[in-house]
């Protein structure tokens, strides 16, 4: 029992963390149907800006105030992505709108540059972030542990998919993105300027990116490959999920997450990325559109 | 109020219109009529910078608007209703109505007199604007453009593919805007009758040019569905 509850834990906090990294996959992928390939390189980034703030912080000021730069690192992981997700949008997305197979193509070359650049800046060998103490330890009850990080990680990303909840459906310009994603010429005869929307709608799915990079940085060492590992399983959460749908992204993720977790813990990691990828391949073929789909009597798609 | 003059419109690099000129007078009810292809559409879509119009000059109340981006013209006040009714079918009606806001900021309320112009809409207001039928898609549209107060209302076939009932309260809706908001509405249309009960000057249109124009009660129907079918 102790082990279930354990192996449970770790799906939850693995699904989470994909989540997060596929909340902003959601948004630019599912909602702008931009085939994002350097989405893991914004994952990265925000790794390596949560290992440049803590540097900093241990540099510069005393040893009691550096438990603080976690965060400082989440804005700050935050804002850099957001920042560069908004520059490559005006460079090159902008033009690709409307063309998957060029996007993917322009963003897989962006992406390894991205690469290239962490490898020249911070060298071959990963980095190390320290966990805030207070992140240390963990909750053990019975014979289960629940570690601290991992439950901070997790209540972050239920912070995130509230926020992204809020702009979304509460806010003027989540009405402006969602208007512009449904029918673009329209939304500008509504007086929307899409093109702003397009940008900041695209630099808010880099900035979760940068987010997520963040926690990834709580739980492992960081190189330029880091945000290639999540990558991979956040496009299956979003494409499981159905694309365009928020609530199918968190249900997708969390099936993704767990049912890694729980058939790496009866066969090994490389026979369990092959069996969740059979399963998410057999359910597509049964359900293109995946879980849920968006039914109304005039679709635009 | 609006005024175009010699304009060219392009579809990539095909012509639809050349040369058009149009005045559409302030407070009036226009109506642009004419075949399928002959570039009404277009017309509209190039007052609103949907399509290409290298050539000429699209004066609102007096300032060549032909440079400005779709959202800036809206926002200077042009409501505009298309073809299709173009409605956002997964938000729900308030959303959508709310949407037309946008032009101040997506700030302010609704008009209440849209309400009592398309009752249908508080009461389907948490539906799916894509869960509504053609008729009430476009009662929605129409007060969806209408939300802002803009200076003046285009539409684009309001009646098409919607039941006769319905026709008669767009129609009836039409001439109230005009009336008690004093807003200028230009109409494009297929359907005669509709274009000769409910506006105050009728054009004809054929391959891209005005080829009649008059008042719509010296107008003689005979002679403009002898235009539109020649």
């Amino acid at each position: 029992m102790d082990q279930f509850v354990n192996t449970l834990f770790n799906g939850v906090s693995l699904s989470s963390i994909i989540l997060l990294t596929s909340l902003g996959l959601a948004i630019t992928f599912g909602l702008m149907r931009v085939i994002n390939m350097a989405h893991g390189e914004f994952v990265m980034i925000g790794a390596y800006t949560t290992y440049v703030v803590q540097e900093i912080f241990n540099k510069y000021l005393p040893e009691s105030m550096r438990d603080i730069y976690y965060f400082a690192a989440i804005p700050a992981a935050f804002f850099v992505t957001f920042l560069l997700g908004s520059l490559l949008e005006k460079l090159v997305i902008r033009r690709l709108y409307g063309r998957e197979i060029d996007s993917l193509l322009a963003t897989w070359g962006i992406s390894l540059i991205l690469q290239q650049a962490a490898r020249s800046i911070f060298g071959t060998q990963g980095v190390n972030v320290n966990a805030p103490s207070f992140l240390n330890g963990g909750i053990t009850i019975g014979g289960c542990t629940f570690s601290y990080n991992r439950l901070f990680i997790i209540l972050m990303v239920a912070l995130c998919l509230f926020l992204v909840w809020l702009i979304m459906y509460k806010s003027n310009f989540g009405k402006q993105m969602r208007a512009v994603m449904q029918n673009r010429t329209m939304a500008q005869c509504m007086g929307i300027n899409s093109r702003k929307v397009d940008n900041i709608t695209f630099a808010i799915g880099s900035g979760l990116a940068g987010i997520a990079g963040c926690s990834v940085a709580l739980l492992g060492s960081i190189d330029s490959t880091v945000g290639q590992s999540y990558i991979v399983n956040s496009f299956m959460a979003v494409v499981l999920g159905g694309v365009g749908k928020l609530l199918g992204t968190v249900i997708g993720s969390t099936i993704i997450g767990s049912a890694s977790i729980f058939t790496e813990n009866y066969t090994s990691s490389t026979i369990a990325k092959a069996i969740v990828l059979l399963i998410v391949i057999i359910f597509l073929q049964k359900r293109p559109q995946g879980l849920f789909v968006i039914k109304s009597r005039n679709l635009d798609e | 109020m609006l005024k175009l003059k010699n304009v060219d419109s392009y579809y990539g690099e095909s012509r639809v219109i050349e040369g058009l000129s149009l005045d559409i007078p302030k407070g009036k009810i226009v109506g642009l009529i004419g075949r399928n292809g002959v570039g009404k559409s277009t017309t509209l879509k190039s007052i609103m910078g949907i399509v290409k119009t290298p050539c000429g000059e699209i004066l609102f109340d007096g300032e060549n608007i032909i440079k400005k981006p779709v959202y800036e013209r809206v926002k200077m006040g042009i409501g505009y209703v298309p073809q299709g009714r173009d409605i956002f079918p997964h938000m729900t009606v308030q959303e959508n109505i709310e949407l037309g806001l946008q032009p101040l900021g997506g700030k302010g309320t609704v008009p209440d007199y849209l309400y009592d112009l398309f009752p249908i809409l508080p009461k389907f207001a948490k539906r799916k604007g894509g869960d509504l039928s053609g008729g009430q898609q476009q009662q929605l549209a129409i007060a969806r453009a209408l939300a802002a107060d803009p200076k003046i209302l285009i539409l684009d076939e309001p009646t098409e593919g919607i039941q006769p009932s319905i026709i008669k309260d767009i129609g009836a809706a039409i001439k109230k805007i005009n009336e008690w908001k004093g807003i200028t509405v230009l109409l494009v249309e297929q359907y005669l009758d509709f274009v000769m009960q409910n506006t105050d000057t009728v054009n004809v249109m054929e391959k891209g040019c005005i080829v009649f124009s008059s008042n719509t009660a010296d107008a003689d129907a005979a002679e403009v569905q002898r235009l539109m079918t020649e």
